[in-house]
Parts: structure tokens; sequence; C-alpha cells
């Protein structure tokens, strides 16, 4: 097999919300092909269709990015991303 | 929730015996008897008669009640015979092999109902199905909407608290199979109008218990094929929905428990449909041989017995898939999703092609409506619904495509990763116990079936011809592990591309290369002269090229005439083209 992949860099621990809000914005625009303005943190994500099985790519960059593990059904248990972000926070300070 | 299938013991109490599996499928064979014998009521003639008719074969449901077939859906736990699905799939197996309508309309549907409610269900509500089902009742998994297709997260069949508090059903569910005589049904339901993915919900509902003046039955839909299967369709108005219906007792987990618990059926039906197969092949041969042609049989030419051998290879491939994903349920439960999801987009299209062949075969013959045609124009219409029935392709992929990225970075290119432990790849062979509440939603990024084969392919020795394809098979995972890693974000939603869905079934094509060359290099020592040679494995893994586009070769002679020689050592025995390779009377 190939040699690892380069890994981003991990964030600091002391991750904010707002951060993590701002990072997850820019990450749906990209899955979603708008402009990051335009995605609004307080409507669900199936606003922009991600929903069901496909957020859960959005899931793996998140694992990726911040290294950590998520349990993908966090995805679900808050839709829109506020509460995503306030719900990753405390899993991305443990870690 | 609270779950009456207590924990596997673990590893060392392993499933029951094989030879408890065996003695079942023995006596289901027995009991269906000789399927050529002209006056068995459960045989060719008959199942021919009931499916002209777009009707069950009564005297076949008889059989399976008296056998217990329903035992074989329940786990041992909750006081039913479901094992593993290795098992279940052998017993359905030999169902299939005489009328996949009585596999599918008698039994499959009850199978994916029960596995919700083994996933999910309370304690109270999976005594409550055990003991219909195993009292011989039937169930039907009311998933099916027409306006959404697969696509169930659209759901519009709701069941939302009325004025009073309680529950209430809105709307309808199409081509559930058995509906209108089930007794019980697993109904996926809206339980909140929020869009999302925790806003539906199971209930499980006892017929009885529901008010006739709010149910309307709908007309039977009729089929191209599976003739027999009644396919039905309800709709709800305001029909109150008892208390304690909810499965797992907690609204909006309908979704995950889906997606969870349908891990096991995508495995199951694919595995199940072999059996088809395996009867058209011998449909096919049997036609073939008696057929005169050019101043011989059909089966004196070599381009017969080509297609022959490898409909008999596409048979090995798709059972050797199948059953390394059905063990691998109980070895890596956490990645059964994506093996599942694998199967069922790969499995069904190679069968279906299989019978296609086939049929090309029988040339003019297939035409005519005499001999052994009839049974085979049936059994090549009952495989159509193979491909899109349950789930499709598209939506097997589209489960596929969002963990391909992840899987590729830390999976395939990753440093580490664990490998299938050996039993995976023994059929047959104990296994530690079945946990249902160890499928998960996606595998992690993990993939130990594609570690196996990287795994195997640094330990093979070069064994006629097996290393060099161990070595293509590697570095067509390292080509996919490149291409998936470079996906770009947004390629994994409903609109991705066909490029990105096609690296899905690459991926599929090597996870059933690593399960050939795996159960090959894990066979058993006191294997039979055809299991000992690699004549199959690499007959399987050149049709699996094939299938994937990789060349549009022709089966070698050096592989396509000792595989026809031992199709036909098999026929002549009465014995299953499968790996079990058993007795058979269909």
């Amino acid at each position: 097999m190939s040699e690892l992949t380069a890994r981003p860099v991990p964030v600091s621990v002391s991750v904010s919300a707002d951060e993590v809000r701002e990072w997850l914005r820019d990450r749906v625009a990209a899955h979603t092909g708008r402009p990051v303005e335009e995605i609004r943190p307080d409507l669900p994500l199936t606003e922009y269709g991600l929903d069901s099985v496909y957020v859960l790519g959005l899931c793996a960059e998140i694992e990726d990015h911040y290294g950590i593990e998520v349990e993908p059904t966090v995805m679900w248990d808050n839709p829109a991303l506020d509460p995503l972000a306030e719900a990753l926070v405390p899993l991305i300070t443990a870690h | 929730m609270t779950s009456a299938v207590p924990a596997s013991p673990g590893r060392t109490a392993g499933v029951a015996g094989d030879h408890v599996h065996d003695k079942h499928i023995s006596a289901l064979e027995e009991l269906f008897g000789d399927a050529g014998d002209p006056v068995n009521p459960v045989g060719r003639a008959e199942t021919v008669a009931a499916d002209e008719r777009g009707e069950m074969l009564a005297a076949g449901e008889d059989l399976l009640t008296g056998f217990g077939l329903n035992a074989h859906f329940v786990p041992e736990a909750l006081g039913g015979r479901l094992t593993g699905l290795e098992q279940l799939i052998g017993v359905m197996r030999a169902v299939y092999r005489r009328d996949p309508c009585l596999g599918l309309g008698y039994g499959a549907g009850s199978f994916m109902a029960g596995v919700n409610v083994w996933t999910a269900g309370t304690a109270a509500q999976q005594l409550r199905l055990a003991d219909r089902l195993l009292a011989g009742d039937r169930a039907a998994c009311a998933y099916h909407e027409l306006a959404h297709g697969n696509d169930f997260s659209r759901t519009g069949l709701t069941a939302l608290p009325g004025p009073d508090g309680r529950r209430r059903l809105n709307g309808r569910k199409e081509i559930v199979a058995n509906l209108r005589r089930a007794g019980s049904m697993v109904l996926f339901a809206r339980t909140n109008p929020a869009p999302g993915s925790r806003s539906h919900s199971q209930l499980l509902l006892d017929t009885d218990d529901l008010d006739p003046g709010s149910i309307q039955h709908l007309e039977r839909f009729g089929t191209v094929g599976m003739r027999g299967v009644q396919l039905g369709g309800i709709e709800f108005t305001d029909c109150a929905v008892p208390p304690g219906s909810v499965l797992g007792g907690t609204a909006g987990l309908g979704v995950e428990t889906a997606l969870r618990s349908f891990q096991l059926t995508r495995i199951a039906l694919p595995g199940m449909t072999v059996g088809l197969l395996d009867t058209a092949l011998r449909t096919t041969l049997r036609g073939a041989r008696s057929r005169p042609l050019y101043g011989g049989t059909v089966t004196d030419l070599p381009l017969s017995r080509s297609i022959l051998a490898e409909a008999f290879a596409d048979l090995l491939l798709a059972d050797t898939f199948t059953t390394v994903a059905a063990r691998s349920v109980h070895t890596a439960p956490a990645q059964a999703g994506v093996y599942a999801s694998a199967v069922k987009s790969f499995v069904p299209p190679v069968l279906m092609r299989a019978v296609y062949r086939l049929s090309e075969l029988l040339g003019s013959q297939f035409y005519l409506r005499g001999a052994e045609q009839p049974l085979f124009q049936k059994l090549l219409r009952d495989v159509q619904p193979s491909a899109f029935g349950h789930a499709s392709r598209v939506s097997c992929q589209s489960a596929l495509l969002p963990q391909l990225p992840l899987t590729a970075r830390r999976g395939w290119l990753g440093a580490e990763g664990a490998v299938l432990p050996a039993e995976t790849f023994r059929p047959g062979q104990p296994l530690p116990g079945m946990r249902f509440e160890d499928l998960a939603l996606t595998g992690g990024g993990r993939d130990p079936l594609s570690r196996s084969l990287v795994a195997g392919a640094a330990d093979a020795r070069d064994d006629g011809g097996i290393a060099a394809q161990a070595r293509f098979w590697c570095a067509e995972l390292d080509a996919l592990a490149a291409a998936a890693s470079g996906l770009g974000p947004g390629s994994a939603g409903p609109a991705a591309s066909p490029y990105a869905f096609g690296l899905t079934t690459r991926w599929a094509g090597v996870l059933a290369a690593s399960a050939c060359l795996n159960t090959w290099w894990h066979r058993p020592a006191g294997a039979d002269a055809f299991a000992a040679r690699p004549t199959g494995v690499l007959a399987a893994l050149h049709r699996l090229g094939t299938h994937l586009d990789h060349h549009r070769d022709p089966l070698p002679g050096a592989l396509a005439e000792p595989l026809y020689t031992e199709l036909v050592r098999r026929f002549d025995a009465g014995l299953t083209f499968d790996l079990d390779c058993r007795p058979t009377g269909a």
C-alpha cells in the first residue's frame, strides 16, 4: 500500500463553538456547492440537501479534521450547525 | 431500550453446530422431494401451474408451515432457530431452488419485518413478534410508498398525535408483500413533521388491534415476475395506534433502525437468490443435454459449455461474496453495513446476467412453451426484482459513497488496520454469536475485508496463478484508494457523478475478490477434488473482471472445461452448484 496521506494539522484543543461552526459552514458550502454566506447555521442541514446517509460524509470530514471519533447520529440529533458545533466542542476538547 | 436477545456468550460457545443446520436443510429437501416427479404436489409442474395462475403454491406453503420455516427468522434466544445469516441463507436457498415465490412470498417478507424488531424492539415487542411467527403467522414489512421508492426518509405516511394525544395513522403503503394476510406488520411512519433523520419510527402492529373502519386495503399489484407473491397496499384514515406500538418505545429512531437492521436482509436476500440461479443452471443443462443440434447435443459445442461454465463461475462468485459477508456479520459487525451494501449492489446484477445468458443458450427453444421452458421463463422473470427489490442498486451505492473517502484515507492508506478473523473465510465452521446491537450506521472508515486481501497477498505463494491475481487486486485497491481520496466534497449526495458511483462498484469488486481469494487461502485441508484445485476461484475472479468491465474475454478453456466437467458431475449426482454442494431434488 502507499504511504499514509497527509492528515490535517490538528487544531487547538481549546476550540470554540464559533470556530467549529465557521469551519462547518465552510464544509457545508463545499459539499453543496453554495457560497458560504448562504449557509445559515440555524437552519437544518436538510434545507441544503444534506440528510440521511448523505450527511455521513460530512461526519467523516469532522473526524479527520479534528482527529476525533463521532457517532454518526450526532449529525441527526443536531440537525443545524449551531447545535452541532455546540455538541462537537466537548468531544474535541476531550480529545 | 431493552433487548430480549441476550448478548452472545462469546467466541467459545459459537453458533449451533453445523450438523443441526445441515439437518434442517436435508429435512426440507426431503419434504420437497423430487421436483421432476409429475405427481409431486410441490414439483416443477405444480410450481409452474400456480405461477401461471398468479397464486402462491398452496401445497408449498403448507409444507413450509409444517417444516416450521418461520422459526428460522426468529433468534434462538426467543425460541427460534436463527443463529446466523449463513444458516438462514442455506435454508432459504433450498426454498428458492424450488420456487422463488415461496421464498419471497412465504418467508423473506417476515424476515425483513423481523430484523427491525430483533434490532430495536423492546423485550415485550420481540416476544410478541416471535410468538406470532412461531405460531405460523406472517409479518408484513410495510415501508414502501410508490411516491418515494427506496428513499424511505421521505415517507409520507404519518403517525402523529391526535387531539387526544394518541397517535393516528394517515396515508398509504404500496407494494408490500402479504399486507392483506399478515397478522402483524412493521410499519414505517413519520412520527414528527420536522425534516431530518429523527422524525420516523417503526410501529409494530397486530392487524387485529386496528379499527377496520379506518383501514382500506388496495387492490393487489400485478407483477411481471414473482407472480405468486401477493403485493398489497393499504390506506389509513385517522387509524388509532394502539399504545406500545412504537418500536423500542422511543419515537424518532426509525431511520437508524432501518439502516442498521436491513444490513442483514441486504446480505441475506442475494444469498437466497443464488438458489434461483442454481435451478436455472440445472434447468438449462437438462434442456441443453437433450437437445439435438448439428449432429450432437447443444452441450457438445464448446461455446455452450463455456456459457454454462461461466454461469457456474458466476454462481460461485455470488455465493462466495455473500457467504463471507454473512459470516463477517459475526466477526466484524461494525462493518456489516458496508459489506451488505456492496453485496446488495453487486450480486443481484451478476445473478440476473447469468440467468439471461442461459436463456440465450437455450436459443429458439426458449421461445417455446414446452418441456423445460416454462420453468426457465419463470426463473428469468423471478430474478428481475432482486436488483431493485428491498434496496435498489443505487440506494446501496449511495450508502457506500459517503464512506468512501474516509475508508480510503483511514482504512486503505492508513498504516494500520485489522484483518478479518480467519474463521470468516471458512464456510460452515463455528462463529461467535450474532449481536444485533453491534450493527453500526457506518464502518468508521475501517475495511478489514480489504485488509485481508493485502495481508493474504503478502503471504501468497505462487500457486497456479493465484498470487498473480492477488497482486492484481491489490494494485486495483491502490488505484481505487488514490481515486477515492481525491474525491471532492459534494460527490457523496444523490446528485453524485457517475464517476463517483463507479468507484463504489470498484470497491465492491475488491471486496468480492478478497472474499474469493481468502476463501481459497483458508480452504479446509480435507477439501474434495474440485475444492482442492484453484479452478473455481480463478474462474470466479475471471468472471469478476468481466462484470467490472476489466475485459470481455470468455473463460479460458483451461478453466471452462474442468468447470463444465464438475457441473455435469454435480448435475448427474443431484448436487447443488454452490459452495455447499449438497444433495437436492430440485
